[in-house]
């Protein structure tokens, strides 16, 4: 029985666990994807706007974004049917650290000292919420 | 006028995840993530109104951080609407009756600071 218990223990710490990995990753990369597809774009008023949407719908990037981000919806709703509001949005506010280093390692972005001491703060914010039930409230609420 | 696009993403989007969040709590645990499981957690989201609402509100958020964006910079953007992050939390306890314990703010204040920093 407690084998049984560790086992599905085990599990469900599993399946949290690649959730907020889906979570973070589809999110952080889904944006990124639209910022290249509108990069891509030429200006709203520069170009008729029949030639803008055409240009807009022929960019690979934005429907990889758009699937992207369509997946992170998906995966944060199912969060929410076992883990708390409170519990998910702190710990998947680690893909703001994910955002500074892609800046920095894959754009060449300039970081400020500020923008390295923010995804400290956050980092230790993500630990100390990490470790803390992932559910409080009841299941199925309905006063 | 951008303090009023602030407000309307803070609010917004505070809303939008309440609702999703309450909504899809009376659907239960997801266990199976095989197809037909996969079916039932999209039928059930497609269906069920108070996550509807959610979404939509949160389409909401999506559209006024894009105005608040063309009128003002991300450094202001991103600060302002991380402030969304303390008004959930406090909202959570009587609406989805979430136990937020002191060490839980403490990481939420601490996000909410780091994401406004990582702005700047």
């Amino acid at each position: 029985m407690s084998t049984n218990t560790a086992a599905a223990t085990g599990t469900f710490h599993l399946k949290n666990r690649i959730f907020i990995t889906l979570v973070v990753l589809t999110n952080t990369f889904g944006n990124l994807c639209l910022a290249i597809a509108m990069r891509n774009m030429p200006g709203l008023g520069a170009v008729p706007f029949g030639s803008y949407l055409e240009a807009l719908f022929s960019n690979p990037w934005l429907y990889l974004g758009v699937a992207l981000l369509a997946s992170w919806m998906i995966s944060t709703l199912s969060m929410y049917t076992w883990a708390d509001l409170t519990y998910i949005l702190p710990v998947t506010a680690s893909g703001y650290i994910i955002t500074a280093l892609l800046g920095k390692f894959i754009l060449n972005e300039q970081e400020s000292v500020f923008r390295w001491a923010g995804v400290v703060v956050i980092a230790c914010g993500v630990m100390l919420v990490a470790e803390t039930p992932e559910r409080t409230s009841p299941m199925g609420v309905e006063e | 006028m951008k303090w009023i696009w602030v407000i309307v993403v803070v609010v917004s989007s505070t809303f939008g995840d309440l609702l999703a969040a309450r909504g899809m709590a009376e659907h239960g645990e997801i266990e199976s993530f095989k197809m037909r499981g996969l079916a039932r957690i999209l039928r059930f989201i497609a269906t069920h109104k108070v996550v509807l609402a959610g979404i939509g509100s949160n389409a909401v958020a999506f559209v006024s951080l894009l105005a608040l964006l063309s009128v003002a910079p991300l450094s202001f953007a991103v600060p302002a609407t991380a402030l969304s992050y303390i008004l959930k939390t406090v909202l959570a306890g009587p609406m989805l009756r979430e136990h937020v314990t002191a060490r839980r703010w403490m990481g939420v204040v601490l996000v909410s600071i780091g994401i406004a920093l990582v702005a700047v």
